[in-house]
């Protein structure tokens, strides 16, 4: 396996692939595996290296196993929630440390993780305060997701229908139904029917069992006519057939080590979900350590003609090109690629004649969370408790029947509970001694946790653009920041702490801790709608099928292309979206309409 | 996601943001002196002791792993702090033992302790800054070793399992 998709670095520069693709998460690599499967050259340019991750994860060594218990050397620094508030971007400048990394490296394991997400010394970006979180690697982020895989309903593509803000998705629910159903069957994704008409079902596998705190609560909450559901998770717990890079899961717990992934592939990651499968065909040429810097125009059509790359290693550059151009290279960099890729025809960068490249960045909100403590299973005989996956999610309840004053869309919760590896109290226990020790430990089961993440509203004011000081590693112009929460968000927020309080009240569970605070833009790693979708080219960037307005030959195929951020976790639509995209531009190249 | 920021955020406010690995029985201290490190294993094993359940900090090698840890920290600042830190302690210590801190009974050890640890969520003054320091160092130490997961905590997950543990709705 991990001979038979080595990158292959011979890129013929003098051929014209269909396709490139740029960046091969969860979006490039399924617009690799699409285009590939209907029989297209497909040109795949990673920035990052190849990790062969079932070597680097380790998901399942014991912390005492480790030199320093899964934690980085002390020589690193992952930012923290402070630095992110009270320093300036870019937020490594001046640190004396030998690498420095956002805050997801502070997570558990996060030795692990060091290949994975990138060095800000080497990524600067500058503006408002934003944790920007990047993986640099063939995966991307698909190295460290969260795996809650949820599907978006017309109550939010035709949101601003129905509360008057924003725009509608040029698309509705039926539109990319078919395509939710193909990822769920192609990945896998394992998860509970409950009929919500605003969380549509998937086609599930094996389910996830919950713990006795999360039946709890999920009764009570019944009563208050909310629902939760197990974790809606994009593992295949029942093994594909069709896959044999991919196990199915074993429950071996320890999941919530992300950054430490799942070393059996039963969670997607795109490596061995699409992209081997991709190459399985022939198909795609392969070159990791690639970071693009301009999609190429034709001097005389103005459409897009390939790209031009740069070694991440030698700082060699290339120039590549291909009948289309999509990209996947996260929402945020797919719109620094378009601002930097100016030229005769595109004075103001690539598919941006509307000015909305860029704009409308949106994503979700997170802090408001809860922990609460069970009293009924304090004492009670050890169980296992986290082999799973994922805990539970408590979908979005405001603004679907009747209206909130305060705000408009809404949020959901993920949480879980029982006893952990190295459980929360052990450390948060107050006092010392004999006692102290046995409060730990007939607690450690007891503890039930959610944190809520909200809808952010797309708003034109929020936005990137390229600094014009500052540049990377590589001598790329870096990314500005103009971005910040607004009012909807924060009285989301308080709605968000007040009823999480009002659904442990209800439940009788005993609160421990109740965060109100707002954590730091970009928390989420949910980044959408830099280049959003729509039928009218002066609002928007790309149509429904993701082709930009101004250039028919260039997709982009990520999260920048959402109308708007939904509450709910955006993966599998960034998929479905890309899956139907691919096969119309697909479609439309055999027909020779491109 | 959720759930694993909330854990970590309370984890690394509570210990302080020291990082704290390695492994190990007693042995030759690399970063303490010797005194300084029989201090330190008494301290702890205060903090974490020996019960009918399962054994204490002395048996879970915390001392030995906090050493490894100091000696390779980054810069001098956690050092510092661990030498003086320890230093106060003994001197508190000597005025009301006469003796030093690996030299008391384990009750004297409580006693000590308990006037540095008032108000955890509020310290105030240098030794109730180090209690908190040596603690968070303690629990991290000792709930990540194999007494303190396997002994301690029973845990029972990370095997692998046929079917999923837990309610079926």
């Amino acid at each position: 396996m991990e001979h038979s998709h080595e990158p292959m670095a011979n890129v013929d520069f003098n051929t014209v692939y269909d396709a490139i693709v740029v960046g091969s998460g969860a979006a490039g690599g399924m617009a690799t595996y699409v285009l590939a499967k209907h029989g297209l050259k497909v040109l795949l340019l990673e920035a990052g290296k190849k990790q062969d991750l079932t070597k680097e994860l380790h998901s399942m060594q014991w912390p005492y196993d480790h030199p320093r218990r899964g934690e980085m050397p002390q020589s690193d620094h992952a930012l923290n929630f402070n630095e992110y508030t009270f320093r300036k971007s870019p937020y490594a400048k001046g640190m004396n440390y030998n690498h420095v990394y956002s805050y997801v490296q502070n997570w558990g394991g996060s030795d692990y993780s060091k290949n994975i997400v990138v060095d800000e010394k080497d990524n600067p970006y500058s503006g408002t305060s934003y944790a920007w979180v990047r993986a640099r690697l063939l995966g991307g982020k698909t190295a460290i997701w969260g795996r809650l895989a949820l599907r978006l309903s017309d109550y939010d593509f035709k949101a601003a229908s129905r509360d008057g803000f924003g725009m509608d998705w040029p698309i509705s629910y039926k539109d990319i139904e078919p395509y939710y159903d193909k990822v769920d069957l192609f990945l896998g994704i394992s998860g509970h029917k409950e009929n919500l008409p605003w969380l549509p079902d998937s086609i599930f596998q094996r389910e996830l069992k919950l713990n006795p705190a999360d039946m709890l609560l999920r009764e009570s909450l019944k009563k208050m006519d909310r629902t939760l559901t197990p974790y809606r998770a994009g593992v295949t717990t029942d093994g594909l057939k069709h896959n044999h890079y991919r196990s199915r899961c074993f429950g071996r717990g320890a999941c919530n080590r992300h950054v430490g992934g799942c070393d059996i592939h039963a969670a997607f990651d795109s490596p061995t979900g699409v992209i081997y499968p991709a190459m399985d065909t022939g198909n795609v040429t392969l070159r990791t350590n690639a970071t693009v810097y301009e999609v190429t125009v034709d001097p005389n059509t103005g459409k897009a003609s390939g790209v031009s790359f740069i070694d991440s290693e030698t700082k060699r550059t290339y120039k590549a090109k291909s009948k289309i151009v999509v990209l996947g290279a996260s929402t945020l960099e797919s719109a620094r690629l378009l601002l930097l890729s100016k030229s005769r025809q595109h004075p103001n960068g690539l598919a941006n004649s509307s000015n909305h490249v860029g704009h409308n960045f949106c994503e979700h909100i997170m802090g408001p969370g809860i922990t609460g403590l069970v009293k009924d299973l304090v004492g009670k005989p050890r169980t296992l408790d986290d082999g799973h996956p994922g805990g539970f999610y408590v979908p979005r309840f405001r603004n679907l029947k009747t209206k909130n004053p305060k705000f408009i869309r809404g949020y959901g919760f993920e949480g879980g509970s029982g006893c952990t590896m190295i459980p929360g109290n052990a450390m948060s226990t107050p006092g010392f001694g004999a006692a102290r020790k046995k409060k730990v430990r007939d607690e450690a089961g007891a503890f039930i946790d959610m944190g809520a993440f909200g809808e952010v509203l797309p708003r034109y004011e929020n936005y990137v653009e390229i600094d014009p000081n500052i540049k990377d590693r590589w001598g790329i112009p870096v990314l500005k920041f103009n971005y910040k929460f607004g009012p909807n968000e924060k009285a989301m927020a308080k709605d968000m702490a007040d009823s999480a309080q009002e659904m442990f009240e209800e439940a009788g569970i005993e609160i421990v801790s109740l965060n109100r605070e707002i954590l730091t833009e970009g928390w989420s790693i949910h980044e959408l709608g830099t280049s959003r979708m729509g039928n009218d080219p002066k609002t928007s960037v790309l149509n429904q099928f993701q082709q930009a307005h101004d250039v028919p030959n260039l997709l982009v195929v990520d999260g920048s292309s959402h109308v708007n951020a939904s509450c709910q976790n955006p993966t599998w639509t960034i998929m479905a979206l890309a899956w139907r995209s691919c096969d119309h531009i697909a479609d439309k190249l055999k027909k020779g309409e491109v | 996601m959720a759930d694993d920021f909330k854990r970590r955020d309370l984890f690394r406010l509570t210990a302080g943001g020291l990082l704290v690995a390695g492994l190990g029985k007693a042995e030759t201290p690399v970063f303490f002196t010797k005194d300084e490190y029989a201090a330190v294993d008494e301290l702890m094993e205060t903090i974490i002791p020996t019960d009918d359940h399962s054994p204490g900090a002395k048996a879970a090698g915390c001392a030995a792993y906090v050493d490894r840890q100091l000696a390779e920290s980054f810069g001098d600042k956690e050092k510092h702090e661990w030498r003086e830190g320890l230093k106060l302690l003994e001197a508190r210590c000597q005025k009301k033992f006469d003796k030093n801190i690996a030299g008391i009974t384990p009750h004297q050890r409580i006693e000590l302790l308990e006037e540095v640890s008032k108000d955890e969520e509020h310290p105030k003054g240098p030794e109730e800054k180090f209690f908190n320091v040596l603690k968070g160092a303690t629990a991290f130490a000792y709930y990540s070793s194999t007494i303190g997961i396997h002994k301690e905590i029973n845990y029972k997950g990370n095997v692998y399992l046929q079917e999923f543990v837990g309610t079926a709705l």
